[in-house]
């Protein structure tokens, strides 16, 4: 499996902002669009209402006028047969026949020439006729019609209480004077039998005189509105009359009315998917705004670390380095992100150790503890880093590779070797401290007596040689003599003291295997040996036999010729510093030597390299072989030096003997 | 009588000395401190001073330090051991009259006690000297400074004679009384004298 992890953070950009102008545009402009559709569809509707009410209203009146128009010539017709033949019975009977047609006339009356009542039809009661007798719109209609010799229409009267009428006035017009014949109409009745009933169903239909009271209407239901109303001028026969008409309702049409009102659900059903759809967008713009604010907070965490990161496949190929890491080796993500161990930044001298611990991080093995390796960087320099492994497990618990954190301990590592250093010399200024202050004292202490002593056999001297000329007893020589030999005594007695001071610590002598104390001295000495780029080589016999020794001392020892060792390489070049440890078997005994590659010894120092207090060293206090020297004789070994083949360094050797 | 004086705190050094310096025949006295001698110091003592610098209580240089505050002018030379030849010759430009460091060579010790001892009686009858000038200076009147300020001056009887309005005969007289008073025989011994007061 080979996958790079591709992180770059450039989630899709946000939409722009005029894209949010349609939405809303077209959210404001649909329903004003739809409401203005609405109002002018209502609008039409009124229109055809209103329209066709017109249309109703004027064929209602042509009908009623062409209604009376018949009843006016039936009338005429009666008037005349009546006079020609004047029989009675005969129009008696077409008058009732006439009023019974159904065409609103509700009594014929007959007058004569000069309006005397002749007959009414149907009989009346006679205080009816005489109602009618007395009745001034009737007479003064009467008068009127036979002066002009035609048909007139009377005003408006009540016959009966809230009965209004009117009645038309035919007189016989020939050139002689006949009678007159009244038709009654009653406003109820005409509505009632010239009104068709499919008009009445849509309108209310009234007759109203000319103060607008309503003398009669169709149907008694009030409607609720009037804004559809129409009304006529019911002239000639009302003389005042108006007939209105009133819509019940406007009829609203049902599929129309559904129509719409699937378009405004729609309507609303899209622009709550709009506002849906909104939202949803912009909780996914605050998510993806969060997201690559974590984002970026990750990857400034991820920079800003001071310790490298590193995370591998399972296959063991880089995925992914963070910037600390690149900068501690040296080369870049890309061209480590990809590669397969070998890496580039393993150091080919550390290279064996690097892959083991490699291999066993891949088989899951490693330890999980931090593991020190030496690396290179890309200018070759060499780092020493610590690096934790982990493997790299998902939110899923799925086992992906291995991520590694690495810190350079370079400069750290370099610290305590000078820290190191600093205090190995601090105590050595000390011991020389020590030392300097114990030879002064020593000095002193011997100084006395001697001064003593040669003051005292001075004066014996003096006091001997005749040509001083003093004369001296010779009891006093003698004397003096023994204070001689008194001084002297006492700066035996100083020396004697020195002796048991530095004979105060016995070596603690046990059997033990010489190659583990070569061991361990090298082991205390190896990071040191590192850090000066020198080799060690150890280069030991097996079966070697046990050795009678004070395991401290004899590592000191060797500690001391390695030191050395060491530092006679210091001029040589880097690659030829090689310490070779060797121990071996040697006559009835063991023998350790310590081989350097430096320049080797000159023969004036030779000859005064054991010489306490001699030192070729600035910074030696000239005991290190002298002490080296006393511990080898105080095992009763030996401590030899000699220049090895063709004057390429030095060979210092201990041999102890093996009882 | 001049005397090697020694201040050491070993008892065997003390001794040795002593025998060193009485087989010399040169007269010796010793203290075991620095404290003890100073006790024992009066300006009276003539000879030279022997000075252990490392001692317990009070050291040679202390001492040395608190004689030269008392004016003490007697010559002293420092035994050191190796450790303080610093000190001993930072005390030799302070004054001190020499060092010898340990071991020495006793006889050449004993040589340099002996001329420091010189130099110190030289010290003395000079001091002596200077003081017995002063008093005779002292005895001259008016008139005969007048004509030994005029002999030192390097003129002749008949000038001074003619400077003081005297008779050459009375300069002559004054001369005389001079020189017996300085106790000088002649004008160049005179001027010897004197110039070593200055």
């Amino acid at each position: 499996m080979r996958r790079a992890i591709a992180v770059d953070g450039n989630l899709p950009p946000r939409a722009p902002r005029w894209a949010w102008v349609l939405p809303r545009l077209a959210a404001i402009l649909v329903p004003i669009v739809i409401g203005a559709l609405l109002w002018l569809l209502h609008h039409n509707d009124l229109d055809d209402q209103r329209t066709t009410m017109i249309s109703d209203v004027l064929w209602l009146e042509q009908n009623l006028r062409f209604q009376m128009e018949r009843n006016l010539e039936q009338l005429r017709l009666l008037n005349i047969d009546t006079v020609e033949t004047r029989a009675t019975p005969t129009y008696d009977a077409r008058a009732q026949a006439l009023i019974q047609n159904g065409s609103g006339l509700v009594q014929i009356v007959r007058l004569d020439r000069i309006g005397r009542l002749r007959s009414v039809t149907p009989a009346a009661a006679p205080d009816q006729r005489q109602r009618l007798r007395s009745l001034a719109v009737f007479t003064e209609a009467s008068r009127r019609a036979v002066q002009l010799d035609k048909p007139i229409y009377s005003k408006p009267f009540n016959l009966d209480v809230d009965d209004p009428c009117f009645a038309i006035f035919v007189p016989h017009y020939n050139d002689r004077p006949a009678d007159v014949i009244v038709g009654v109409y009653s406003v109820h009745a005409l509505l009632y039998q010239m009104v068709p009933w499919w008009f009445t169903e849509k309108y209310r239909v009234s007759v109203m005189d000319a103060n607008g009271a309503t003398l009669s209407s169709k149907s008694r239901v009030q409607t609720s509105d009037s804004d559809l109303s129409y009304q006529v001028a019911f002239d000639p026969p009302g003389q005042g009359y108006t007939l209105a008409v009133v819509a019940y309702h406007h009829g609203t049409r049902l599929l129309p009315a559904l129509l719409m009102m699937t378009i405004v659900l729609l309507t609303v059903a899209i622009l709550v998917s709009l506002w849906a759809v909104k939202r949803h967008v912009q909780r996914r713009h605050v998510a993806e705004k969060a997201l690559r604010e974590e984002y970026a907070f990750r990857k400034a965490m991820e920079d800003s670390l001071l310790t490298g990161l590193r995370a591998r496949d399972l296959d063991g190929y880089i995925v992914y380095v963070n910037p600390a890491f690149c900068q501690m080796v040296g080369w870049s993500a890309d061209e480590l992100i990809g590669r397969e161990p070998p890496m580039p930044y393993w150091a080919p001298e550390e290279m064996a150790q690097t892959l083991t611990v490699y291999e066993q991080i891949m088989a899951g093995t490693a330890p999980h503890e931090a593991v020190e390796l030496r690396f290179q960087r890309k200018n070759g320099e060499r780092f020493d880093a610590l690096i934790y492994e982990a493997p790299l497990i998902d939110a899923n618990g799925v086992h992906h590779g291995w991520m590694a954190s690495m810190l350079d301990i370079t400069e750290r590592k370099r610290a305590e070797e000078r820290y190191r250093q600093q205090q190995d010399k601090l105590q050595f200024t000390a011991r020389l401290v020590t030392m300097g202050e114990m030879a002064s004292t020593l000095a002193h202490e011997l100084n006395q007596p001697l001064s003593a002593i040669s003051s005292y056999a001075t004066g014996c001297l003096n006091l001997l040689d005749d040509s001083n000329g003093a004369a001296a007893a010779e009891s006093d020589v003698v004397h003096t003599l023994r204070k001689v030999v008194a001084q002297a005594q006492r700066a035996g007695q100083v020396i004697r003291r020195v002796h048991e001071f530095v004979r105060r610590r016995e070596p603690m002598q046990e059997p033990c295997a010489i190659n583990t104390v070569v061991e361990d001295a090298t082991g205390l000495i190896e990071v040191a040996a590192r850090w000066r780029g020198v080799r060690l080589q150890l280069d030991l016999a097996p079966n070697l036999p046990p050795v009678q020794v004070d395991k401290v001392m004899i590592e000191q020892l060797l500690l001391n010729l390695i030191r050395n060792g060491m530092d006679a390489m210091a001029q040589t070049v880097a690659d030829q510093r090689l310490l070779v440890v060797a121990t071996v078997s040697h006559e009835r005994g063991v023998c350790v030597s310590v081989s350097d590659r430096g320049p080797g010894i000159a023969p004036a120092v030779a000859a005064q390299l054991y010489e306490p207090f001699f030192s070729t060293k600035q910074e030696g206090m000239g005991m290190g072989l002298n002490i080296c020297r006393s511990i080898a004789e105080l095992h009763h070994g030996r401590l030899w030096f000699e220049e090895r083949a063709n004057g390429n360094g030095t060979t210092f050797s201990l041999w102890l003997p093996v009882e | 009588m001049s005397t090697a004086y020694i201040v050491d705190d070993d008892a065997a050094i003390r001794d040795a000395l002593l025998w060193l310096f009485k087989s010399r025949a040169v007269p010796a006295l010793a203290w075991q401190s620095a404290e003890e001698f100073i006790e024992d110091y009066s300006a009276r003592m003539a000879g030279c001073l022997l000075l252990d610098i490392r001692m317990d209580g009070m050291t040679g240089l202390e001492l040395f330090e608190q004689l030269q505050a008392r004016d003490c002018r007697l010559p002293v030379i420092f035994l050191t051991g190796h450790g303080d030849v610093g000190m001993a010759v930072s005390a030799l430009k302070r004054g001190a009259h020499d060092f010898i460091e340990k071991p020495f060579n006793d006889n050449e010790l004993v040589n340099r006690v002996l001329i420091a001892l010189e130099l110190d009686a030289r010290n003395c009858r000079e001091r002596a000297d200077l003081a017995s000038v002063e008093a005779r200076l002292q005895q001259l009147t008016e008139r005969e400074r007048a004509v030994m300020d005029r002999i030192l001056a390097g003129k002749l009887n008949k000038v001074i004679a003619d400077e003081l309005g005297i008779a050459m005969r009375t300069v002559e007289v004054h001369r005389a009384r001079l020189f017996e008073k300085m106790g000088v025989k002649s004008a160049v011994e005179l001027a010897q004298r004197l110039a070593r007061r200055s």
